[in-house]
């Protein structure tokens, strides 16, 4: 099929208001939030189950790749159309259908973006736990794609915790309902195995999301330490002695000095690491948790500690953190981010181990970590118009990742595979693994078009300097 | 079909497992009178993949068996020549109290596994009946659950890793043991509930969580069944955020021997936290429970408590209280109070005697019915059981059958109807079991 008699194809289907096929229109749906780019053939906008399912069937009928796409926030190039083909933006599709309050559910479309369900469901002291970074533009059907995290799902758990029902639109562009609006459907727990496959087995339509109630009090708590490795063992400490905060973050020296540029959040010269905590849940239950993890912290000889719990007060401490990732720019023209996942105990180690990294690499990383999870974001600054430097930058994440590995943790914390780390798959997944993921994408009928080359490896090398072309494009807007 | 060169296939299992690992004696492992011609015992997962290799190269049919606890669920097997007891499987692994994980194999029994985290202060949100006998693995292939499953969401929710052995022996993983992972598909979910049917689970990696300080339980009895699930909706619509709650109608709790009060509905609530938290609580809940018309309200601490959630959830598993049917509706929890007063008139009629205990938060109805031995034929329960699974649908909800006796089961697809996605299920059989050796026909839609 020539362009052309697709984009009329196309057309038909979802309307001429709904189709971006110019190169230029196309030029911001070649990217996602991560360093890779890729031009699709055409981008459209349905506005319904019905053109998803009309869209991917002529897709399917012509053989030509698909790539649903939400906000593009992903930090993996999960809605990068790298084979080319059609994008299905579903950002039309962002109606709330049903919120039953007394049933702690709401039923919506993919293209909802994360905070406003949150919002509606407000009024009914309700919300939606997962709050990646990016909540307020990404969309609960990209959130359902990755199964995505963010600072609270310490305590709340991440995007698959929280979804119980699915309507998707499998390759061949039948429409399919998985789960219902309560756990116990009969047979295999295909939602759950649908969450987090990264727009390769099926483009979501519907979500039946849980709702849990808004917590009547949060208090926020920032430490600052004079080292990360103190930092890292009140980590520790705060989880072996029996709490599970809501949030329990950690910036090092270099981002909170970056930070602080920006943010002027005006911690001490001296600091070396800042811990933010965060507890939620009834009066007396934060009263009391608060309690305990501010005598944890200041058993490790903090330079001071900051509380709050009016809501503009709380948000000042988490400005910083907040900000971190746009104010690497005042550090270097580009930075390249992990998203590891180690085993809390072993924090203080891997701290060190990533500074010796950097040391060999000559590059400096900033830290940003969700350290209640012992998941990194370590950012390896570099200027990408130094062929080297950008090399060893690529080389010295490739060395994290590995380290993640070996102390028995994982790839990716929560910004997914995609095509940023699936070269590396091998180093946790044997080849019969992979197989038994392939089939997987088997059974729910994807073969080649659905969100083709991502996930597995292609035996191709690491990745290295053939992806340093879009790095600088991460730069500010991204978000962890 | 059912491999006919038994001698044959117990020499290739013996070779497999040794000699020491294989039994003979097989009539206690029957499967709704099914019994198997042999039974493996492996010690290590090495040792059951090689079993497996061996087994389907005969292509003989196997069931995997952990406690022995939840047999009676699954639709009648097709065939069966192998059962393959996972109880040798017994290691945990590794346990980093300071990581909350923990790594078992799938024969390590539930008692024994939170006995080990006890000591450190932790536990895994998991508490199914019989937990003595009942298996990590059995407990995830059954996706079973009891009460405390409300705030640790459900038995797939706290898996973060687990590895497989497939049909032919093949040893796979997924996930790790970190708390937060999505490197590549969370294979995990399928085997949750998967009834073994796509491979066996021989080790898992937990999330824990660590024990509360304090606890206590609040016991509420009313005059009737709709107050009692009443009350209940109301805790969960609050800021309360039990342990585990529970209802009993007048007939499970004298059954299930819980309070010793005649003619009441109980309503158990386990609440948890700091002091002044826990105290909230309680203050909290007691008010819920008395304004929706509780005639009595205490509270239970220590063994007195325990002994009451080992009650609640053993019922109709032990076999002081095993019923001749048992079912399990999951609704929406507004839907509870209709669907529970429907259901208790069912089978009345007929000379059955209706148990129903509800875990209202996650809408879940575990409704049992007693008969006298032989006094109701395969013709009555089945209708009483078209009449119950009527009742749940009108609801919008799904029934399974836990449990019935084996003529009433040969008539009918215990799962229900999985709908639209039973094709997507069979295709995962025929992905992961395409030989159909593992627990053929057991499962939902017959796989």
């Amino acid at each position: 099929m020539n362009k052309r008699r697709l984009i009329k194809g196309l057309e038909r289907i979802v309307g001429r208001g709904a189709v971006l096929h110019h190169p230029d229109d196309l030029l911001v749906f070649e990217y996602d939030g991560s360093v890779d780019r890729a031009a699709p053939t055409a981008v459209v906008f349905p506005t319904s189950t019905h053109e998803v399912s009309d869209v991917v069937a002529l897709a399917h009928r012509e053989g030509i790749p698909v790539v649903p796409r939400g906000a593009g926030t992903g930090l993996s190039g999960g809605s990068i159309a790298v084979e080319g083909g059609i994008e299905i933006a579903l950002t039309r599709m962002r109606r709330i259908l049903k919120i039953d309050a007394a049933n702690r559910i709401a039923i919506v479309e993919p293209g909802l973006v994360n905070l406003d369900l949150s919002q509606a469901t407000a009024r009914f002291g309700l919300f939606f736990a997962p709050d990646p970074s990016s909540q307020r533009a990404c969309t609960i059907g990209g959130n359902v794609a990755e199964n995505a995290g963010g600072p609270h799902c310490l305590r709340y758990g991440v995007t698959t915790n929280h979804v119980i029902g699915l309507e998707v639109v499998l390759e061949d562009g039948s429409v399919v309902s998985l789960g219902d609006r309560f756990l116990g459907w009969p047979g295999y727990d295909l939602v759950g195995a649908f969450v987090g496959s990264e727009g390769t087995m099926g483009v979501v339509t519907r979500v039946v999301a849980r709702l849990l109630p808004v917590p009547q009090a949060v208090r926020t708590l920032l430490a600052v330490f004079p080292t990360v490795d103190q930092a890292s063992s009140a980590v520790s400490r705060v989880i072996g002695s029996g709490m599970v905060p809501t949030a329990l973050e950690m910036m090092d020296s270099l981002a909170i000095k970056a930070a602080d540029a920006s943010v002027h959040a005006g911690y001490p010269k001296e600091a070396g690491a800042v811990l933010l905590v965060e507890v939620d849940g009834l009066t007396e239950a934060v009263e009391e948790e608060a309690a305990e993890v501010q005598q944890v912290c200041e058993r490790h000889q903090p330079i001071e500690i900051r509380t709050a719990t009016d809501p503009l007060e709380r948000e000042k401490l988490w400005a910083a953190r907040k900000g971190v990732l746009g104010a690497l720019g005042h550090l270097a023209p580009n930075y390249s981010m992990g998203d590891g996942t180690v085993p809390r105990t072993r924090l203080p180690e891997v701290m060190a181990r990533v500074g010796e990294i950097s040391k060999e690499f000559g590059l400096p990383i900033a830290n940003v970590l969700h350290a209640g999870d012992g998941n990194l974001h370590p950012a390896v600054l570099f200027d990408e118009r130094n062929p080297d430097e950008t090399r060893r930058a690529y080389e010295a994440g490739g060395e994290i990742l590995k380290l993640c590995v070996e102390v028995g943790g994982a790839l990716t914390g929560e910004h997914g595979i995609g095509l940023e780390k699936q070269e590396y798959m091998p180093l946790m997944f044997s080849a019969d693994d992979l197989e038994a993921m392939a089939g997987l994408k088997v059974a729910f009928g994807t073969g080649d078009l659905l969100n083709p080359g991502k996930i597995f490896p292609t035996g191709k090398s690491l990745p290295g300097a053939s992806q340093s072309a879009a790095v600088g494009r991460a730069g500010a807007g991204a978000y962890i | 079909m059912t491999v006919t060169d038994v001698k044959a296939l117990a020499e290739a299992l013996t070779n497999a497992v040794g000699p020491e690992n294989v039994m003979h004696e097989t009539a206690g492992y029957s499967i709704d009178g099914a019994v198997p011609s042999i039974v493996v015992l492996p010690k290590s997962i090495e040792s059951l993949s090689s079993a497996m290799a061996a087994a389907s190269e005969f292509g003989a049919a196997t069931a995997p068996w952990g406690g022995g606890t939840r047999m009676a669920l699954g639709n009648t097997i097709q065939r069966l020549d192998v059962v393959a007891d996972l109880s040798g499987l017994d290691r945990v692994v590794q346990h980093t109290p300071g990581d909350l994980t923990v790594t078992v194999e799938a024969g390590v029994t539930l008692a024994r596994l939170q006995e080990t985290l006890r000591e450190h202060s932790q536990f895994l949100g998991l508490d199914p009946p019989l937990p003595q006998r009942a298996t990590v693995g059995g407990t995830l292939a059954t996706a079973v659950s009891g009460p405390a499953k409300w705030q640790y969401m459900s038995p797939r929710d706290v898996v973060i890793g687990m590895k497989v052995v497939s049909a032919d022996g093949t040893v796979t993983k997924s996930g790790g043991q970190v708390v937060k992972n999505v490197s590549g598909y969370d294979m995990s979910r399928l085997h949750v509930g998967g009834l073994g049917t796509l491979g066996i689970i021989v080790e898992v990696s937990f999330k824990l969580t660590p024990t509360p300080r304090r606890e206590a339980t609040l016991l509420a009895s009313y005059p009737s069944t709709t107050d009692c699930l009443k009350a209940s909706l109301e805790i969960f619509g609050s800021q309360v955020v039990p342990l585990g709650m529970a209802t009993l109608d007048s007939a499970a709790n004298e059954r299930a021997g819980v309070a010793s009060v005649d003619d009441a509905r109980l309503l158990a609530v386990r609440l948890a936290g700091r002091p002044m938290t826990l105290d909230r609580q309680l203050r909290d809940s007691t008010a819920i429970c008395r304004d929706a018309g509780a005639a009595a309200v205490e509270r239970l601490d220590d063994d007195a408590a325990a002994s009451l959630w080992r009650r609640v959830s053993d019922f109709g598993w032990d076999e002081r209280t095993a019923p001749t049917i048992g079912c399990r509706a999951s609704l929406v929890p507004s839907a509870l109070p209709e669907v529970v007063a429907d259901l208790e008139q069912i089978g009345t009629s007929l000379g059955l005697t209706p148990a129903i205990v509800c875990h209202p938060a996650h809408g879940t109805v575990l409704a049992h019915w007693f008969a006298q031995d032989g006094s109701v034929g395969t013709g009555g329960l089945t209708a009483m059981l078209s009449a119950a699974g009527d009742s749940v649908r009108g609801a919008a909800g799904h029934m399974v059958i836990d449990r019935c006796p084996a003529e009433v089961k040969a008539g009918l697809d215990v799962f229900g109807d999985a709908g639209d996605s039973l094709p997507i299920m069979k295709s995962l059989k025929e992905q992961y079991d395409p030989g159909n050796l593992l627990n053929p026909g057991r499962y939902a839609g017959r796989i």
